[in-house]
């Protein structure tokens, strides 16, 4: 994987800050976005309702699972943060569909 | 490996499966081996009571039953009968007391005790008297209704009988013919898919957990209580009736609380730890893949006594052998916690909050208040017997027994399950308790796809559906796991003795940090293992009538860990490992022999009598303590190879070793 230059800050040439960060993210950041995902998916009309809450639980770990990855594996650390940001923002607008409308 | 660099992503996986793995690796291997023992509960637990070890449970003694329950509970608003399994030979009866709440908690507990009662083998009662037309265990319905039951000449013929019931649940297949030609699939199918059950019989009966949702409370059996507040129990011996008084222990089940909620702390923070050591185990098995991608290469590949590469390859092995029971075990670890690590999905599907209490309620049958005699249950459990064929009878529920409104509920033993059922689909026959009319049953709907997938997680976890074949299967994986984070706990230290080696050169002292792995894993591994077999020994150890022996088996337990940790970080690393692993080595491979000198059933005894469950725990225990024995010598014969570092003469350094 190569590093883009153009997206590079201080944090990301600083080794200590660098893993520091990266573990933040991955312990917060990942969990934080399970519990948005698990919150979304369960409010979304997928399938009935015992089983939404079901399947979002079960999503969500796969979610987690696959945002530490990602935290782990991408080059910069612009583009850990967006990986947990857009799909972040995904859920958030999903959610925030799915509620009010009581649609569920 | 550095983050602010250019690297691949093998090198970044690889960073995160070490770090992942290490943080709460001896958490991690604690929660394997006494998980791994879990799926063994109910045999432990038996082995512990060696007062019930001479249980005969080839016929049960059932009028004996209800009169007991008559004297010890006339008011009880339930009684229960739990039917001898493979995996508990004992009869157990209790009951739930007029004062007892009937509305959630009732019904959770009602649940537990036939859960409880879950078991396999059918009852039999002693329908004519003598020796020999005594019928086995798994005829005695035949026997009553006249078919022919095996006639065993002699003790030999009986003990192949009683063998028979626990390698088959055949049901005398070979003789005790049926009338009807469907009957006939009964014959040789294996027995006890549905052993595992009564193992969750106490769990359930305890409260329901607030903070469960409808998953935790279905898979966790709810929680709070403590399991102090089972409703009482009373355990007979099938054949004769009599009382059988089984020392006060936690047993199996104080290894399996602490393999998903620790000990000696609320249990919700309890949980919390281990369910987030199991999101670190998540990652650090599917992280550990992607680094690890000719994974089926690295499976047959082994090459012993080269070192570093030996444990990485031992590591591979123990891995990848089992990798989709670690793949499962973990992701259905964390499905069974899903609720309460991921709360939002519960808050935003049911954003009112979901009474699961009045889900569970049972509708209530008040009694009438007159008096009525109950039914002859015979004919009510071959009609169970007759209605489910191979399945059998779990156990059998009488509410408001006494009364003119008395019910009689006869359950499947809730294993029998198919693996994508999950266990609430266990079926039930309720009767009018005094005319013995059939009653409506409201059968649970079939699981929907998603239910489905779910239940099959869970119930692999637990292994509900496990006849013997595949519950040991289970452990095997089990171990397999156990070892996969043992080794890769060894693996970080084995992976910078040159670090350590070159710190200790100019500054005269181990690293802290490698040190500090060096002490947890002593105690965490081989430590732990030692405090287990302390356990056992602590059960026969301390005198059965002490007060509250239950809770000093726990403490000898904590004592020797404890012990064991300030053991290691006196002596050096390796003398340690010799020492606990050998003391482990030990205390488990002479179970066997202090079995019967404290008041068990020797091996023998067990074989002639035909309990099964003794047997298999006293070889399991025999071949793991020779395996620490035959670790401790690996450990102490080995010779650790001369390193650059230290001067070696040339020809060691045909293979130099890569530079840092």
């Amino acid at each position: 994987m190569k590093i883009n230059a153009n997206f590079m800050f201080f944090a990301d040439r600083n080794p200590r800050i660098n893993i520091s960060l990266r573990v933040l993210m991955a312990i917060f950041g990942s969990y934080g976005l399970a519990l948005l995902g698990a919150a979304a998916l369960a409010a979304g009309t997928l399938v009935a309702k015992p089983d939404a809450v079901n399947l979002a639980i079960m999503l969500s770990f796969l979610l987690y699972l696959l945002s530490v990855i990602w935290v782990f594996a991408t080059a910069t650390l612009l583009k850990a943060a967006l990986g947990l940001l857009v799909p972040a923002a995904f859920f958030g607008l999903w959610l925030a569909l799915a509620t009010p409308g009581g649609t569920s | 490996m550095r983050f602010d660099q250019p690297r691949g992503l093998r090198q970044s996986m690889s960073w995160l499966h070490t770090w992942s793995g290490l943080v709460l690796g001896w958490l991690l291997f604690a929660i394997f081996a006494t998980g791994t023992l879990s799926f063994f509960r109910n045999e432990i637990t038996f082995w512990m009571q060696p007062e019930l070890h001479r249980a005969d449970k080839n016929r049960i003694d059932l009028d004996r039953a209800l009169q007991i329950l008559a004297w010890e509970a006339p008011n009880a608003t339930q009684w229960s009968i739990t039917f001898p399994s493979p995996r508990n030979p004992t009869l157990g009866l209790s009951w739930q007391a007029p004062g007892q709440n009937q509305g959630a908690g009732g019904r959770d507990q009602q649940e537990g005790a036939r859960e409880g009662a879950s078991r396999e083998a059918r009852p039999a009662r002693e329908s004519a008297g003598g020796n020999g037309e005594r019928p086995r265990g798994e005829g005695g319905f035949a026997a009553r209704e006249g078919r022919p039951v095996r006639e065993n000449a002699g003790g030999g013929g009986e003990r192949a009988g009683r063998e028979g019931g626990f390698a088959a649940r055949s049901r005398e297949d070979g003789s005790a013919r049926r009338e009807g030609a469907a009957r006939s699939e009964r014959a040789g199918r294996p027995e006890g898919e549905g052993a595992a059950q009564q193992n969750d019989g106490r769990q359930q009966g305890e409260a329901p957990n607030a903070a469960g949702g409808q998953q935790q409370a279905r898979a966790q059996g709810g929680g709070g209580g403590g399991g102090g507040n089972r409703g009482p129990r009373i355990v007979l011996d099938p054949a004769t009736g009599a009382q059988l008084k089984g020392r006060e222990t936690a047993g199996g089940n104080f290894l399996y609380r602490f393999h998903f909620e620790l000990y000696g702390m609320d249990r919700m923070w309890g949980r919390w730890i281990v369910g987030i050591a199991t999101m670190f185990m998540f990652v650090a098995i599917i992280s550990g893949v992607i680094v690890h991608r000719n994974i089926f290469k690295d499976f047959f590949t082994f090459r012993p006594a080269k070192g570093k590469r030996s444990w990485l390859d031992a590591h591979n092995a123990s891995s990848v052998l089992s990798l989709p029971f670690h793949i499962v075990i973990t992701f259905s670890g964390l499905l069974l916690f899903g609720n309460m690590l991921l709360p939002t999905a519960m808050q935003s599907a049911y954003p009112d909050g979901m009474n699961m209490r009045a889900r569970m309620a049972q509708e209530a049958t008040p009694p009438s208040g007159e008096r009525a005699p109950l039914v002859d249950l015979v004919p009510l459990l071959a009609i169970a017997d007759e209605t489910w064929q191979s399945r059998g009878i779990g156990s059998l529920t009488i509410i408001n027994p006494g009364d003119r409104k008395s019910i009689v509920e006869i359950r499947q033993p809730m294993a029998g399950g198919s693996l994508v059922s999950g266990r609430n689909m266990a079926e039930s026959l309720r009767f009018d308790g005094v005319t013995g009319e059939p009653l409506a049953v409201t059968q649970a709907p079939p699981p929907t796809t998603v239910q489905a997938i779910s239940n099959v997680f869970i119930m692999l976890h637990r292994g509900f559906f496990a006849s013997p074949v595949p519950r040991w299967l289970l452990f095997l994986a089990g171990i397999g796991g156990a070892l996969m984070v043992a080794t890769g706990l060894v693996m970080w230290c084995i992976a910078r003795t040159k670090e350590k080696e070159k710190h200790r050169v100019e500054s005269g002292r181990t690293p802290f940090g490698h040190r500090l792995v060096e002490v947890c894993n002593v105690a965490g591994i081989a430590g732990l293992l030692l405090a287990i077999g302390a356990y056992f020994w602590a059960n026969r150890l301390i005198p059965a009538d002490l007060l509250q022996r239950n809770l000093w088996e726990i403490r000898v337990f904590f004592l020797i860990w404890g012990a064991s940790g300030v053991h290691a970080l006196l002596r050096d690393y390796k003398r340690a490992w010799i020492e606990q692993l050998a003391g482990a080595g030990f205390l488990i491979a002479a179970l066997p022999f202090l079995n019967p000198l404290t008041g068990g059933l020797s091996l023998f005894g067990s074989i002639s009598l035909g309990q099964g469950l003794l047997i298999g725990f006293d070889l399991a225990a025999l071949l793991i303590g020779l395996s620490l024995f035959y670790a401790a010598r690996k450990v102490r014969l080995h010779v650790p190879r001369v390193r650059a570092t230290q001067a070696a003469p040339p020809f060691v350094n045909l293979q130099p070793e890569e530079s840092a």
